[in-house]
This record gives structure tokens, sequence and C-alpha cells, in this order.
């Protein structure tokens, strides 16, 4: 240990910086924690490093990690130079071709409205968030914000804006931009950030920094305007809500939107020669749009396109065994809720939703529908790589189909006979399947009704919230049935909005002032000791009230061909291609 | 000829009718606000409201149903509700190209080779190649298109990299690249129709054959190829000329599943988004549209057995 190297870093921070790196000195919080988190709250890499040094060696090495696989895995989710700046070392010029999801939900380009991977996919392309993507997976200084701090308690964050970052028209990017910004996600609601921020959070009198003051501390704000948070794309000030790319394509990103193909998501984009990063080192690239995923994998098996979005285990063996395919796999949260509606139905007994939840075969799960290749889940949104998760808060939930009929017969019911609600999505009718088979023998009688997914999110997930009750944000939701959540660092936006009295994506209805008590503590908790304490707590409210299941977190799979490199992925749908060269 | 046309376009007038109503009773079966598709799930009431104000959404169904008929008229259905700020018409005619391109490439596959084998059939009738074309025929036609797409797709395109696999036709690209990229899709729709249309010409030039005309002018001297141009093909053509003639209406609209397989970006494919995004103008303009080629098609096949026949003439009023 270098004590003096280290006291000289205890000296220059806050007290919410100062707190992490007396955990990591006191070996409370491994490396790899330490890096995540510090990350978050705005400490610099030389600044960790450093403190690492001063530190010593550590136990682990800080890899992401990711899952095995017949083909050329590559251990972070990026490849090349990745990271922000364009540039990469590979030959320049050319088009490169990325399959992606066509997209269900009927917002066209919206950046605030905007719910599928696609979509997703498409606008990040031109538009960028304050907070960008690391080399490990983990958000970083890659985007608008080329720094970022907290004030003591936390709940007034800094940013300070990218100079040289213009919009297309040449004029800068400004704190009034994102001030804008915020305001349209705070009213829309469909970001997370409903709670976390109100209208006018943002300072903006200094241009070049944005401050934001938000409803009560948050020790995680970062991760929410972050690419994490899809919906938080900085747009212009006058960026009016319903703006549509196609119809102002004029964002700060590598590439502008030359031409975009609404029923197929074909997007075609050119090199931005203003981005702030520099000169791409292709010339354009090309976002198609699948319908079905498994014809993009055939297309990216014969070659049509260079790039694959997202591609699923069973039906992706063909690009799992190809020597010339390289896998992504980077760091994933993404998982199935199976929720069940607390308020209405015939599911508002939490006897008779544990009962369900006992029955589920979650190894078969895992096993049949991801071959291994996902983490079995134990009724709450908490992955276990977080730093906060708590493993001795509750016990593993094991099939126990004499303890579901014990739990049914507590509650006085017999037999349920029900319907679950999915989308046409991936694996989801298959786990829908299972679960029917599973719950079949504790006297669950389910019928599985499968719609395409933009009827089904409209009409069984979240049909729209009561006029009358803010505890049903989605009144009238089907009592049970399964929606899928992609990747996120922290669970945020799976607590605050999934799970959270009046959440904007609560199909459960599930109000519980615990949970909401816990998720204030863990929001407000700036400290690694707070937010684990919290953590804890919510992990033991949601698995004795099981307002949805969750079975598991499968890993993300994308990739490429490898005549490709320098393309980053996130579990969330993006392809980051300014540092891609092909040939 | 004159007075045939005039009443099939009458008729085709009095169908559409029937099937604009169909489309309108069943767009207001479903349970979603058009006004909150627009303004997005998670938009304030105040906006929803005012888009529905400004669509006409809470007008009386007579006056959304008056202006469903002005619009199949005019062929302006407005705007798409699943592609903010694109006109109907701006998604539909782009995708009526492309539905014309592989329906018209797969037919010129298809009908030489079905017609030869089914005039082949028949001259051979009850050998053992004629048999060999039947049989054949009845395996492919039961194959639905999609599935032999899929086979194709993996053997031609991504095993032996012949042709592409995918079938999104680059932009600017020349007839011939455009062909090389349709020769998939195509070849499924050929095994499909092969059947269907060989057994077809085979029954129609049988009978033909077997006709007291065809005996009659075999009797008067003429060739083999004299009686088969002259009577024959004349008259064991027209059923082929008809079934033809309605099934180009169905490739057009029909074929979702071999599209959805190739990722092409044909009509089916958009009448199928439509419908599951629950895009209602965008799905009436689909479906008249299909309709309008319907009728098309149909009353070409008929003209073009009348011209064929004279006694079709007398019968269509001649």
């Amino acid at each position: 240990m270098d004590w003096k190297r280290l006291d000289a870093a205890r000296g220059s921070v806050g007290p919410v910086e100062l707190d992490l790196i007396e955990h990591y000195a006191q070996g409370k919080v491994s490396r790899r924690d330490f890096v995540r988190r510090g990350t978050i709250i705005g400490l610099s890499m030389p600044f960790m490093g450093a403190i690492i040094a001063a530190c010593g060696s550590d136990d682990d090495t800080g890899s992401s990690g990711t899952s095995g696989g017949g083909g050329d895995t590559q251990p972070p989710s990026t490849q090349g130079d990745g990271g922000g700046g364009g540039g990469g070392t590979g030959p320049t010029g050319g088009t490169l071709v990325v399959g992606i999801q066509q997209g269900d939900a009927a917002s066209g380009l919206d950046p605030v409205n905007m719910l599928d991977l696609g979509t997703y996919n498409v606008l990040s392309q031109s538009f960028e968030y304050l907070v960008g993507l690391g080399d490990d997976g983990n958000i970083a200084a890659t985007a608008l914000a080329e720094s970022w701090s907290p004030n003591e308690s936390g709940d007034v964050w800094t940013f300070n804006l990218r100079p040289g970052a213009i919009w297309s028209d040449g004029s800068p990017v400004t704190s009034a931009d994102v001030a804008a910004t915020m305001d349209r996600l705070s009213l829309q609601g469909n970001a997370g950030l409903s709670g976390v921020i109100g209208e006018g959070s943002t300072d903006s009198s200094d241009p070049a920094v944005a401050v934001i003051t938000l409803l009560e501390a948050n020790g995680n704000f970062p991760v929410l305007v972050s690419l994490f948070n899809a919906q938080s794309l900085i747009t212009p000030a006058d960026y009016t809500d319903g703006t549509t790319l196609d119809q102002r394509p004029e964002g700060s990103g590598a590439w502008v939107l030359d031409d975009w193909d609404a029923t197929t998501n074909v997007a075609k984009f050119s090199r931005n020669p203003n981005w702030w990063g520099g000169q791409t080192p292709l010339d354009s690239i090309e976002l198609r749009g699948f319908a079905d995923i498994s014809t993009a994998v055939t297309a990216m098996q014969s070659r049509d396109i260079d790039v694959i979005q997202q591609f699923p285990v069973i039906g992706g063996e063909g690009l799992l065994n190809d020597g010339n395919f390289v896998v992504l796999s980077p760091p994933s949260a993404n998982h199935r809720q199976v929720w069940f509606n607390t308020q209405q139905g015939q599911f508002t007994d939490p006897l008779v939703r544990q009962a369900l939840a006992w029955t589920l075969d979650r190894p078969q799960m895992v096993d049949t529908l991801w071959s291994g290749r996902a983490e079995i889940g134990n009724d709450h949104p908490v992955l276990s790589s977080l730093p906060f998760y708590d493993p001795d808060a509750v016990p593993q939930r094991v099939r126990d189909i004499e303890q579901a009929k014990a739990l049914l017969a507590e509650a006085g019911v017999e037999g349920i006979s029900t319907q679950c609600d999915t989308g046409d999505i991936q694996e989801v009718p298959q786990l829908a399947a299972i679960i029917q088979q599973n719950a079949a023998e504790a006297g669950f009688d389910i019928g599985v009704a499968t719609q395409s997914n933009s009827t089904f999110y409209g009409a069984a997930w979240c049909p729209g919230a009561s006029a009358t009750d803010p505890t049903l944000p989605c009144d009238g939701s089907a009592e049970f049935g399964i929606v899928d959540y992609g990747h996120r660092p922290t669970p945020d936006v799976y607590f605050g909005s999934a799970l959270a009295t009046g959440g904007v994506w609560n199909s459960s209805n599930y109000a519980n002032p615990d949970f909401d008590a816990q998720l204030s503590n863990y929001r407000t908790s700036v400290d690694v000791d707070g937010q684990k304490a919290a953590v804890g707590e919510i992990q033991k409210i949601l698995w004795n009230d099981v307002p949805a299941c969750y079975p598991y977190f499968y890993n993300y799979l994308s990739g490429h061909d490898n005549s490709v490199s320098g393309v980053q992925a996130t579990a969330l749908g993006h392809t980051i291609l300014s540092a891609a060269t092909k040939g | 000829m004159l007075r045939f046309a005039v009443r099939r376009a009458l008729l085709a007038i009095i169908t559409l009718l029937i099937l604009v109503a169909i489309i309108f009773m069943l767009t207001r079966v479903f349970p979603s606000d058009p006004a909150r598709q627009l303004a997005g799930p998670f938009a304030p009431q105040e906006r929803v409201d005012a888009i529905a104000a400004a669509n006409g959404f809470n007008d009386p169904l007579t006056t959304q149903f008056g202006r469903l008929l002005k619009s199949v008229v005019t062929f302006d259905y407005g705007d798409s509700f699943s592609s903010p700020g694109e006109s109907v018409i701006s998604l539909v005619v782009p995708a009526l190209k492309k539905s014309a391109q592989l329906v018209f490439f797969a037919l010129f596959l298809t009908l030489p080779i079905a017609i030869i084998g089914g005039i082949i059939a028949a001259r051979k009738k009850d050998t053992l190649l004629d048999r060999l074309i039947v049989t054949l025929g009845l395996a492919s036609a039961s194959i639905p298109e999609f599935v032999s797409g899929v086979l194709l797709q993996y053997i031609l395109g991504v095993r032996l990299g012949w042709f592409p696999a995918i079938s999104n036709v680059p932009d600017n690209a020349g007839i011939l690249t455009t062909l090389d990229y349709l020769v998939l899709p195509a070849l499924s729709i050929l095994i499909v129709y092969f059947g269907y249309i060989a057994r077809i010409t085979r029954a129609g030039t049988i009978a033909a054959l077997e006709a007291d005309y065809t005996r009659t002018a075999f009797m008067k001297g003429l060739t083999t190829s004299q009686v088969m141009r002259k009577h024959v093909l004349r008259n064991s053509l027209q059923p082929t000329v008809a079934v033809t003639g309605t099934q180009i209406g169905y490739l057009f609209g029909g074929l979702v599943g071999l599209e959805i397989v190739f990722n092409y970006p044909g009509l089916g494919r958009l009448t199928f988004t439509a419908a599951t995004k629950q895009d209602f103008p965008l799905l009436t303009a689909c479906v008249i549209t299909v309709a309008i080629i319907f009728m098309i098609t149909t009353l070409l096949a008929d003209l073009i057995i009348a011209w064929m026949n004279p006694r079709a003439r007398l019968n269509l009023g001649e």
C-alpha cells in the first residue's frame, strides 16, 4: 500500500468518491467493482489507475468476461480500437451492412417514444447520449459528456460537455439541448427518468456545463443518461415531442441518416464529416431490418450482412460453430419478466403467485432455451455479478410442487385456469410453453396466447394508466404474462419503471410502500454499503411478494464476420460502428 | 367485347365497394386506439386527444366511411399510423413494384416449363413420363413456397453460394443483378406452381386432343404440329390462362411467408406488417391494391380467353 499516493488521492475528491476509495482500500469491493462504480460516479481511468496502483495488486483481473462458444468469442464486447473515437487501424472506406430487428412498436424513429432494439440501434447512430460505452462494456466518457461528478449528497450532477460536439447544421451541442431533452424525457415518462428528474431540472446557464438537479439523490444517475437508458439520446433543443429522425436528420453522432425505409426498417447512413470523434474509417453503413431473426441468421451465414445485431442460441448454432464468425457477448442483464397483475384478476394473493413461482424448473429453461448460456434467476431483477447483490438475502427457489400445492391450499384455491399473454419474440413463446407444463402439475391450467409484439405491448402488457387510480399504471394489463427486458448495468430501470408504485412499465400494477421505501434508499445511497443494504431488502421483498418471476438472465449474442473489426455491441441492441472497419 | 369489358368494370366497382365496407368493419373490431398509436404509448393524453381531433377519429362512423371511400377513389390514404410522417402511398408503391418484379420473373420461369410439362404429359398420357410429371407436380405443389424457399436458401444460397440467400436487391442494381437476387424466391414459386399449372394444362390438352374438332383436323390431313398450334393449344390453354389470372393476384399479396424468409420488401410483407401493427390506412391500401390487381388480372384473363375462343366471346355477350 502506497499511503502517500492514496492520501493524495483522498484529498482531491468529494465524500461520494472518498467512500468508494475507502471501500476499495479496505478490500470491501473488488477491483472490477471499484472500476465499475468509479466510472459511474465520474472518476477518470487515470485516477482509478493511480488508486489501484497505490493499493497494490488485487484479487481479480477486471475482465468483463463472456460465455464461450464454438466461434471466436471476444472477451470484451469490443474488438479493435473501439471506444468513442473514430479512426480504426484497419482499411478505410466501404459500407458495412448490419442486420437488425425490424422493430415492432409503431413509434417510427422517435427517440423519446421508441421501444424496440431495432429502433434503438438506428437512432443511436445519429444521436448520442451524455454518457457512452467503454471498452469493458461499462459506461465511460466516450459520448457527449467528457466528465461528470456528483455533489456531496448525490442529488446534483454536473456534466461537462465535450468541446467540438456540433449538430449537423454546425451549431454547437450545448447545455440548453441537454436541458430540453431532459424536460421532454421527464414529461414523456418512457425513459426510466420519471421520479428521478422533473421539468426544469437542468441548469444551462453555462453552455458547456449541464447541471442536473434530481428530485432525490441517485448514486447511479450517469447510467440513466447513458446508452443503457436507450431513450435518453440528446436531441436539439427545438426538437419537439413526436419529431422523428427521418423528419429532422440533425444529429451530433458519427453518422448522418441519408435514407430510411419505414416498412422494412432499412436505414442508410453516411459519415458525418463534422463529428467530434474524427473521421470514421467506413464511408457508410446500412442497417437492414429483418422481420424474422432466423432470416437474419441465414443472412449472416451467407454473408449477405456483415454484422448481426443479435441472434439466439437455438437457431444460431450455425454461427456459433462458424470459424469465420466473431461472437460478441457483451455483459448482459437481459431477462424475461413473468409478471402477475397484483391488483386485478386471479393473482392478487401473494400465496398464489408464490405457488406458481415454486413450480418453475429454471435449470430446464436455461438448458432447453439457452443451451446453458444463461444464469438462473431468483425472482428479482438483480444480477448476481452486480456489486450490491446480496447472495444471502434469499435462498434460490427450486422447483417444489408440494410446496406449490400447499401454498394454493393455504390461499384456499383448488386450481387456477388462466392465460399467459406473450409477444412473439425470440424464445418467449417456448418459455410460456415450459411454464404451462411446469405449473400444470400443481393445478394451474394455463393457456398460452402469443400475439405480435406491437399488439401485445398495447393490449396485454400495458394498455394505459388508470385515470383515477395512480397505483394502476397499466390498468387492465393481462393477469399473467411474459415481457422482455433489455440490459441495464444497474437495476434502476427494472425497479423504478417495472416495479415501483405507478412505474410506467409496471404491468404487475405492483404497489408496495416497503418496496418503494427501499427503492428510495437504494437510489439515494451514494455509498456502496447503503446500496447493498437496500438491494438486499429489495431482493427479500420481491422474493416473498412475487409481483413477477425472473426465471433467468440470458447471455446476449451479437457478432460479425472476421473481416470486420472495431465493432462494439451492447446487450441493449446498440451496434457502435464509429471505429469499425471492413476488409 | 366492349360491352363485356364495361360490365366487368361495373362488377369490379361493386366488388370494391363491398370490400371497402368489410375492411372498414374489420378495422373497427381491433381494440386499439389509433390516436394513442400515433402519439406513442406514453404520450400525454392531451396529445392523444389532439391527434384524434385532427384526424377525425371521433367523427361519426358514416363520416369516417365516407372518408375511406374517398381515399379509395383518390388513392390518397393519408399518413401511415406505424410510420409517422410517411404517406401510405409512398409505402405501397415501392412494395408494389418489388412484388411485380418477383411475380413476373417467377411467372416467366414457371409458365413455359409448366405448360410444356403439361402438354408433354398429355401427349404421353399414361406413360411413365406422364406419371412422373403428374406425381412430381403433385408433390411439388403440396410444399408451401416458404418451405421450399428455406431449403433452397440453405442449399443454393448458404451452402453452395450460387445465389444470394437474401433478396435485398442493392439500390440501382441492373436487371441481371436484380434477377440474380430474385432467383431463389422465384424458384420457390416455380416449385409450387409447376405442378398446379402443369396438371391443369395436361387436363385441358387431353380434353382438346380427344375433341371432335381435333379428330376432324387430323382427318383433313393437317400435321400434328398444325393441329396442336391451330386447334389444340387455343382450347387447351384456356383453363391455364384463367388460373394464372387469378393466381397473379394471390402472388402479389399472399407471399408473406416467402417474403419474410428472403427479407423481400414486397406487398405481402407490407400487408402483414400493416396488420400486425394495426396500421389501418396502410392495411386498407394494401388490401385494396391487391383487390384491384385481382380484378385487373382476372379481367385480362377473361379477355385473353375470349380472344382465344370465339364461343367464349359469344358467352360474354358479344
